[in-house]
């Protein structure tokens, strides 16, 4: 199943990626049932399918979705499989199919809710994507941080603080993810820009906070040349930082990582990482919302980057004071 | 009373002279591929044969030892338990929860006990006299206790700090608990593994309740006829292994001060009951030994450990630990046939 993933991420790599028009409810075959509820003025029921809901990003998108809620006056449910479980959320939403007005989508794996996207947008029923996008599927459009992207921000970050020169080994809690690959590509597009850089491996550390700082510590002692540690994601940030910290290599190994997580933010502010990319998952979970709204109140919609935010030593102060 | 249950249960035919040869000779199987392990990581990379490392590997079984410990227990009563990777996951979130709510570090410690240990009880109780099938009952406690973890955190992280909340002392001596080292070179984690072992090999081995435990695994019906409440005895060996795996929680988030109910421990339970079964315990119960669980532990420790240092690509780590849990369990059927 994971090799499968990969194998497809490689062939939608090499695909040119199309581009993206701007979409039209005067072009969409919307179905007879949603038509009837805009005529009578009824309040929609859209649905925000998250790809996890159990993880810590969770409480944040569903946030943004209460509050896009209330901003367009509609209502939206925030659903999703508790755990990373592509059978669970498939069936999810074939389950609520018949009442739902409009699904906003993060997939579990690309290629098995493609399929179910197309579905439900053959139904008449508007799919937009956010936080991870379904390049694959016909959905509208994409609310969310462009993966890629916010990987090559990384990998630039990376490059910059070893001052162009270095070993850099990329950690990530799950190599195979859609997310994980994507970010993985940009972070190495944006280290490739510095010839002295030489990226050393990827370590797939596994979910479970033990195991990640485990397979961190293993692999530091494996190859003690490794002076970049880059993480791909929330969770190994903070263990690659604690590492740092604990070994008495603060400066000499540099840390670059994603998000804001409480660890991840003392660390930065103690030098033990470098720089932290914030995805502002309360932005994704508002404007995955809103695109549907907007998109059936019949205003023309096109994809949304909710953005980067770095952050390192000298503006992590922001986030601290605001928690 | 003693002595009569002891002749009572050994009326089924368990040869107390053979039953621990057959012991020794599973416990020879695994030491055996786990010295190969370790030959061959020694010549196969540089790192491997460093005390730093050799601490790490320690550090790193640690967790799961503990849990393995009290899976020995329970397998040996002829039942098993899923549910310990969720547990390990709530009871280390009580803890963490009630320091950062500016408990003092014995009552903290005594909630996360006392969640295990309750999480334990239930479990014991669907299993005995709620009459449900220990694997039906506990996979049924993992989703339900990993769903307490989650509504009680709202799935939001919780980092044990003093912004947080948690009082200074308390902090400092719970960061100890689990960052520290005794006498400076061994981690504290592996110093609680060590203490946890040697306390359950001495129950196994030299009190009434180990010998009733494994008169229970081996045949039900015999010991209960010999006078053994069997229901009391697997009971106390599912407290006790929820009272291990909440042990391990409360010293995970010791050594990293952040959980999340979501992926805290998730998977963890296959990782304990492998290493057991590895050690020579059997899933249909009567067997198993304290020293078989270390080296199963073991094994999977120094596997991980060499995989990595080896520079193994992580998919292929994957299939290499499934072929070792099949080798191992093999070499252990292959000798056991033989004695027999």
């Amino acid at each position: 199943m994971k090799f499968r993933n990969i194998l497809l991420a490689a062939t939608i790599a090499l695909l040119p990626l199309a581009a993206h028009a701007e979409q039209k409810l005067a072009d969409f075959k919307l179905a007879d049932r949603i038509k009837a509820k805009i005529d009578a003025g009824k309040t929609l029921d859209f649905f925000v399918s998250y790809h996890d809901v159990s993880n810590e990003f969770a409480p944040f998108m569903k946030a943004g979705v209460e509050r896009a809620a209330k901003d367009d006056k509609v209502n939206a449910q925030f659903i999703g499989p508790v755990g990373s479980d592509a059978d669970g959320q498939i069936s999810e939403i074939e389950t609520l199919m018949g009442k739902m007005d409009g699904l906003a989508i993060s997939s579990v794996s690309t290629d098995a809710l493609a399929p179910v996207i197309d579905r439900v947008l053959a139904a008449g029923i508007p799919v937009v994507t956010f936080n991870t996008d379904n390049p694959n599927s016909k959905r509208l459009a994409f609310a969310g941080q462009d993966l890629v992207k916010s990987g090559v921000e990384a990998g630039k970050l990376m490059a910059k603080v070893l001052g162009g020169k270095g070993k850099v080994m990329i950690t990530t809690i799950d190599a195979a993810a859609q997310w994980s690959l994507d970010r993985e590509k940009g972070a190495r597009e944006g280290l490739s820009a510095s010839p002295d850089i030489k990226i050393v491996n990827t370590l797939n550390t596994g979910t479970d906070p033990q195991k990640i700082y485990s397979a961190i510590e293993n692999a530091m002692l494996a190859d003690p040349s490794i002076n970049g540690i880059l993480s791909l994601e929330c969770c190994s940030t903070p263990a690659a930082g604690t590492w740092v910290e604990r070994n008495g290599k603060t400066g000499q190994v540099k840390v670059v990582g994603f998000d804001l997580l409480d660890q991840t933010v003392e660390l930065v502010g103690s030098g033990n990482i470098q720089a932290t990319i914030d995805q502002a998952p309360e932005k994704q979970g508002f404007a995955a919302v809103d695109l549907l709204a907007k998109f059936l109140k019949g205003q023309p919609i096109d994809n949304v980057d909710t953005g980067v935010g770095i952050y390192t030593k000298d503006n992590i102060g922001e986030v601290a004071k605001k928690k | 009373m003693a002595e009569t249950v002891r002749t009572g249960a050994r009326a089924p035919g368990i040869d107390r002279l053979g039953f621990a040869r057959l012991l020794r000779a599973r416990e020879a199987g695994v030491f055996i591929a786990l010295l190969v392990l370790c030959l061959f990581l020694s010549f196969a990379t540089d790192g491997f044969l460093t005390s730093l490392n050799l601490l790490n590997v320690g550090r790193q079984i640690s967790l799961l030892g503990i849990m393995a410990v009290g899976m020995t227990f329970v397998l040996i009563s002829g039942e098993v338990d899923l549910s310990v990777g969720s547990n390990y996951a709530l009871s280390g979130l009580a803890s963490g929860m009630a320091i950062i709510a500016g408990f003092g570090l014995i009552p903290a410690l005594a909630l996360g006990l006392a969640v295990g240990a309750a999480i334990g009880l239930i479990n014991g109780l669907l299993s005995t006299y709620g009459r449900l099938p220990s694997l039906i009952a506990t996979l049924g406690m993992l989703s339900m206790v990993r769903g307490t973890a989650l509504i009680v955190t709202n799935g939001q992280p919780v980092t044990v700090n003093l912004r947080n909340g948690a009082l200074p002392d308390v902090l400092a001596a719970f960061t100890k608990m689990g960052q520290g080292y005794l006498f400076g070179t061994i981690p504290m984690q592996l110093v609680f593994f060590v203490v946890v072992a040697a306390i359950a090999w001495f129950i196994l081995s030299y009190t009434n309740f180990g010998f009733r435990i494994f008169a229970v695994g081996g045949s039900a019906k015999a010991a209960r006829v010999s006078g053994i409440s069997v229901n009391t005895v697997k009971i106390w060996a599912f407290v006790l292994m929820g009272l291990l795996a909440a042990l391990a929680g409360i010293l995970g988030l010791a050594f990293l001060p952040s959980s999340q109910a979501g992926r805290t421990g998730l998977g963890l339970e296959l990782d304990v009951i492998a290493a057991t079964i590895v050690g020579g315990a059997s899933l249909s119960g009567g067997e198993g030994t304290i020293l078989g669980t270390i080296l199963g532990v073991l094994i999977i420790g120094v596997m991980r450990n060499g995989l990595v240092l080896m520079g193994v690509s992580p998919f292929v780590q994957e299939l290499m630990i499934g072929l070792v849990i099949i080798i191992a369990v093999g070499i252990d059927k292959w000798t056991s046939r033989k004695a027999g």
